[in-house]
């Protein structure tokens, strides 16, 4: 396995954690984005070394990258797109609502905290 | 068979409970009679013929021995015959107990059957799982009895009680279920052979508290009386004749797993003498009836318990047979105070009065019960006593002094709290006025209380039901029996000597009037709930309080905590620096655009840089040889930079100011996660666990598929429907964007 790939896939991890775990809407979505990479080229690495695109009429089949990872990861990267938007639409909805994008503590929780006291 | 009569409990209980709007609680206790009563015959028809154990069995998952498997061997015939026989009775007794009217009958009576179909699944249950789960329900079903009345504060507290020390009891026995199943090395209870060692010295305490708990030994005795404030039919089924002797049946059966364990005996000799002279005393101190008969039960359960942890043949008969007697008259004594509150409006000794002349058969009842708990011929517990006060003379040494003033000091209090019991509820007393009298609950009462006086009658035939349980938990047993007339023994002096005692002391304190005691123990149960229940809510306070960013961090940082065994054998001769040299430039302005869009300050510039991360990647995706993916990365990021740059003009141009030494913790978390899911990755990569039939999959897709792009074949035809799902998700949320942006700030446009 490539250490460039490990490189990648740790570093975006590193990022997309610490990103997500902001108070910033904007900020959490940008670290979906880049966790939604890192699992991508995790399942891509994990499939064995490159090779030829998998196409049987250009390569054979000696020549060829494992297909099933890109398969699974074409899915991954259309769904994460999906999240993405979504949360964007949602971090646009809270900014109309409250002025900002923050992401503010649960206030039922707090309810069950103060009930201790 | 016994799935038909469990699934008959269970249609009974549903049909019960769905049709408590219509039906009045006198029809709906009707109909639940039945399935006992056909249980009991069922039962009655086995033991007569005497043929072997039915078993059955359900499998769930074969390799862990999950699943149910039920045996009924002559012991659990035994106690199919209490369980589903006194349950009949009961029944029938609460039908005339309750007044015509009474309200949430089709909730008591399911959850009376219920609790009828959890304690056959408890006697019958030969896996440690299914005696388990089965025990739990029984926990369970009792707690919905005992709180019946649920309007009143001090019954859900006695439930609540009852519940949290039968509850916290069942998990202490599944830990003593597990260790003893590991150390046989099977699950089924028959086929469990000897354990010693410290692993059995541990099951052994844990099953015993386990049992403990359920059968109400000291100090764990506490929540018995509470639950007295459940309806008497309850106390009579559940609080005397069945649910508690669950404790004790588990003993008797886990018994022969800890013959060696020395433990087992010193620590079920203690709780169960405690408990005989404990209970015994309660139950002199109370002015209750009902109190005296609850307090009666705990003495007599550690009667049972001192005898199962004596352990030899002859007290594993004795313990059978006063199991069995204990039942009978203890649950027909239950009835007549039933009745005897109904019919006068009170349970207290000291109200009470003449009941002799004003109520006969309940007299007569009452008379023959009490004088078969007291051990008094000519009654079944008479006999059953005989055999304990005879495996107490066979012993020697300490055990024989330690049992011996459980069990004869036990006798002479169990004799005063009878002649107490007796004379003031009964002999001269206050005028107590008498309602008129109810044959459904007559009738119950008399057949139980007549069964001590026809089993003494016809020993031989309950002989032939004791004696075969009795040796399935003991081979040794099979050479004693109950005899009618032991001849003039030394267990016969003591016996005597025992009656005349007792027979003075009740004589003596039954004159004096007693002041009603307090509730020894159940308050500092109470706190104890109490606190535990506060401690968690402090818990859940402390662990919950509502930050996702917090909830992030702590998942996150378990995981990585989770992948370091995978860096123990990190093998790194498969590794190369870069598959190509492009990788690693690649790589380097991945990561340094992704740093970047991390601590840039405006939102644009984040956007811009999620857009190169994007492009980068669709390089490394080229460099693998995916063109596919490559393509739609491509494609996604435009859209998705366009969305940013739309979504972002409502957005403030600036990211507000990040604050605090939080950033640290953030920054060591996400390091932390990187490092493990890198490392992770790098170690299981080592050793591929198999490989892709990539051959395979290029002739299938040319053939079968139609198509020389591999990838899209699996996608559009292999996998089609998760394309589909696929499809499905992107449509929900593009309507879910839709809706959230046609939203208006609510106050601009009113």
């Amino acid at each position: 396995m490539s250490i460039a790939l490990l490189f990648t896939i740790g570093g975006l991890t590193t990022v997309g954690l610490y990103l997500i775990t902001a108070r910033s809407m904007s900020r959490i979505l940008l670290g979906f984005a880049l966790l939604g990479h890192a699992a991508v080229l995790a399942l891509l690495a994990s499939g064995g070394p490159p090779g030829a695109a998998p196409i049987t009429n250009q390569s054979t089949p000696a020549e060829i990258a494992n297909p099933v990872p890109q398969a699974l990861a074409l899915t991954a990267i259309v769904i994460s797109f999906g999240l993405t938007l979504f949360l964007l639409a949602l971090a646009r909805r809270q900014q109309v609502l409250s002025g900002d994008d923050l992401v503010e503590d649960d206030l039922e929780d707090h309810r069950i905290a103060e009930g201790t006291t | 068979m016994l799935w038909t009569l469990l699934a008959m409990h269970v249609v009974a209980v549903v049909a019960i409970a769905g049709s408590g709007r219509w039906l009045k609680i006198r029809v709906l206790l009707a109909c639940a009679a039945v399935a006992p009563a056909a249980t009991a015959i069922w039962a009655s028809v086995q033991l007569l013929q005497g043929s072997g154990p039915t078993i059955a069995e359900l499998t769930w998952v074969e390799g862990l021995d999950l699943g149910l498997r039920f045996s009924t061997d002559a012991l659990a015939l035994m106690m199919t015959l209490l369980v589903s026989g006194i349950g009949a009775l009961v029944f029938v007794y609460a039908t005339g107990y309750f007044s015509a009217d009474a309200p949430s009958g089709a909730r008591f009576s399911a959850s009376l059957l219920g609790f009828s179909a959890s304690m056959l699944g408890l006697v019958w249950a030969d896996s440690v799982w299914t005696l388990f789960i089965f025990w739990e329900l029984t926990s369970v079903t009792s707690f919905l009895l005992v709180g019946h009345k649920n309007t009143d504060e001090k019954v859900q507290q006695a439930a609540r009680r009852a519940l949290m020390i039968t509850g916290a009891g069942g998990l202490v026995l599944l830990a003593g279920l597990l260790v003893l199943a590991s150390e046989a090395g099977t699950t089924i209870i028959t086929d469990i052979g000897q354990i010693g060692g410290s692993a059995g010295t541990v099951a052994a305490l844990l099953v015993l508290v386990g049992a403990a708990t359920k059968s109400a030994q000291v100090p764990f005795h506490v929540w018995l009386p509470g639950a007295m404030a459940a309806p008497t039919p309850v106390s009579a089924y559940l609080h005397s004749a069945t649910m508690v002797k669950a404790g004790v049946l588990l003993l008797a059966v886990t018994g022969g797993a800890f013959v060696d364990v020395q433990a087992f005996q010193t620590v079920g000799m203690a709780f169960g003498v405690t408990s005989v002279l404990w209970g015994a005393i309660g139950a002199l101190r109370h002015r209750d009836a009902k109190l005296i008969l609850a307090w009666g039960t705990v003495s007599q359960l550690g009667l049972l318990v001192t005898l199962l942890s004596i352990g030899t043949g002859k007290a594993v008969f004795a313990a059978v047979s006063v199991l069995f007697a204990h039942a009978l008259f203890k649950a027909a004594l239950f009835l007549v105070v039933g009745e005897i509150d109904i019919r006068t409006g009170t349970r207290d000794i000291d109200e009470l009065g003449g009941l002799a002349r004003k109520m006969p058969i309940a007299f007569a009842v009452a008379l023959a019960a009490g004088l078969s708990m007291a051990g008094a011929p000519p009654l079944l517990g008479f006999a059953a006593k005989e055999a304990a006060i005879e495996a107490v003379v066979k012993l020697s040494g300490f055990e024989m002094i330690a049992a011996g003033i459980g069990i004869i000091g036990g006798s002479v209090l169990t004799v005063a709290y009878t002649v107490r019991f007796l004379v003031t509820v009964f002999g001269p007393g206050p005028d107590t006025p008498v309602g008129p009298r109810r044959l459904a609950m007559t009738l119950p009462a008399v057949l139980l209380g007549a069964a001590g006086l026809v089993g003494f009658a016809a020993l031989g035939v309950v002989n032939e039901i004791v004696l075969p349980a009795a040796v399935e938990l003991n081979a040794d047993a099979a050479k004693y029996s109950l005899l009618r007339w032991p001849g003039f023994t030394t267990a016969f002096g003591i016996s005597a000597a025992v009656l005349i005692a007792g027979a003075a002391l009740g004589g003596a304190l039954s004159r004096h009037a007693a002041h009603a005691p307090e509730p020894l123990g159940a308050d500092s149960a109470d706190r104890l709930i109490d606190g535990t229940m506060s401690v968690a809510r402090q818990v859940t306070a402390r662990v919950q309080h509502g930050s996702l960013p917090v909830y992030v961090t702590v998942m996150a940082s378990t995981a990585s905590l989770a992948a370091l065994p995978f860096f123990a054998d990190l093998d790194t001769s498969h590794l190369v620096w870069a598959d190509q040299p492009m990788q690693a430039v690649l790589a380097v302005a991945i990561v340094g655009s992704a740093i970047a869009g991390a601590f840039v300050g405006s939102r644009l510039g984040a956007a811009l840089t999620l857009g190169a991360v994007g492009t980068g990647m669709s390089g490394l995706f080229i460099l693998h040889g995916a063109p596919d993916l490559a393509l739609t990365q491509l494609l996604v990021e435009t859209i998705v930079v366009v969305g940013f740059v739309v979504g972002l003009g409502h957005l403030a141009r600036q990211f507000p100011p990040v604050t605090g030494g939080w950033r640290t913790v953030r920054l060591t978390m996400s390091i932390l996660g990187g490092v493990a899911v890198a490392g992770a990755l790098a170690a299981a990569s080592a050793n591929p666990s198999g490989r892709t039939p990539v051959e395979q999959l290029a002739t299938e897709s040319v053939e079968e598929g139609g198509g020389n792009n591999i990838v899209n074949v699996i996608l559009t035809d292999m996998r089609a429907l998760d394309t589909l799902g696929e499809v499905v998700v992107l449509a929900t949320v593009a309507v879910g964007i839709l809706a959230l942006a046609n939203l208006r700030d609510p106050e601009a446009s009113a």
